[in-house]
């Protein structure tokens, strides 16, 4: 799953046991990112 | 029901009129409304595929949003319901998309006006998406109705019956529509829906006149009032056709 750091605004991959916090400066907000897939939305 | 009837219009204009029914019954006056409303195909925005979207709202709102814009519906015969229309928005802030940004893919068929707000973007937001227009039916779904506005009333005879005793005050008379004096067709904005004031010092009477029905149609600008009255009228056709075929096996 890509995320992106609030702080330093790199691309963030965090793996399962490394918990939520930035390699690059520390920071532990992370943002999700919207997929780059169309997607595809019904007006109902 | 009488196969003589007359129609007269009040008011008229491309996407709003008024006009006098004379010689129907209050079942098929309401027949031509429920038509108006529910069964007659118009084009609407049914799917959107979004490549980006970046502004503050989901993508599901805005597909909602896009749904509800009225497009122009081509003349009987050039679509069949459920062919699509193939329409495209891409839009950078610092901008509010607008319904005049959509580019459709068939002439036909375009945002009926430019001006519908879609969603403001600010700067670095952006919005790019593809939509499949769809004839479809009122009763389908209300983003499908081209008259949004559609209702009757009575047409209502005022006459006149006698002075006002004198010494007696009088009193306002509200009424709202279309009314009739001596064959003259008068909408009651006219005299501000008070009868008293087109009337001062005189007693009326008022009588809704039997089988004459006064229609206020206003549509979303998918096509015309006449337009939207025929394809109507042509409905209960078709189906009181298909009704009597199938009565006749």
């Amino acid at each position: 799953m890509s995320y992106k750091c609030s702080r330093c605004k790199r691309d963030v991959q965090i793996d399962e046991y490394g918990g939520v916090r930035c390699p690059y400066c520390g920071h532990r907000v992370l943002l999700k990112e919207r997929s780059r897939d169309v997607k595809e939305v019904g007006v109902n | 029901m009488t196969a003589e009837y007359d129609v007269e219009f009040v008011e008229r204009e491309d996407r709003d009129a008024r006009f006098l029914v004379r010689g129907v019954t209050p079942a098929f006056a309401n027949g031509i409304r429920r038509a108006m409303v529910a069964d007659v195909p118009t084009m609407a925005i049914d799917t959107v595929r979004f490549v980006e979207n970046s502004s503050v709202m989901f993508d599901e709102q805005l597909a909602l949003r896009l749904g509800l814009v009225p497009l122009t519906t081509p003349p009987e015969g050039e679509f069949v319901e459920d062919d699509t229309v193939t329409l495209s928005i891409d839009v950078e802030g610092p901008a509010t998309a607008y319904s005049g940004d959509l580019v459709s893919s068939d002439d036909l068929v375009q945002p009926a006006d430019d001006n519908v707000p879609i969603i403001e973007l600010k700067d670095g937001q952006r919005l790019e998406a593809e939509a499949d227009a769809v004839l479809e039916r009122g009763k389908n779904h209300a983003k499908h109705q081209g008259g949004v506005a559609v209702g009757y009333r009575h047409l209502q005879r005022v006459s006149v019956v006698d002075d006002l005793p004198e010494f007696e005050e009088q009193e306002s008379q509200i009424v709202r529509g279309v009314i009739e004096d001596d064959g003259e067709l008068v909408p009651t904005s006219e005299f501000d829906h008070d009868l008293s004031n087109r009337y001062p010092g005189k007693q009326v009477e008022v009588e809704d006149v039997p089988n004459a029905f006064v229609f206020r149609v206003e549509t979303d600008g998918s096509f015309t009032v006449e337009e939207l009255v025929t394809r109507a009228v042509d409905s209960i056709e078709a189906r009181a056709t298909e009704l009597e075929d199938a009565v006749q096996l």
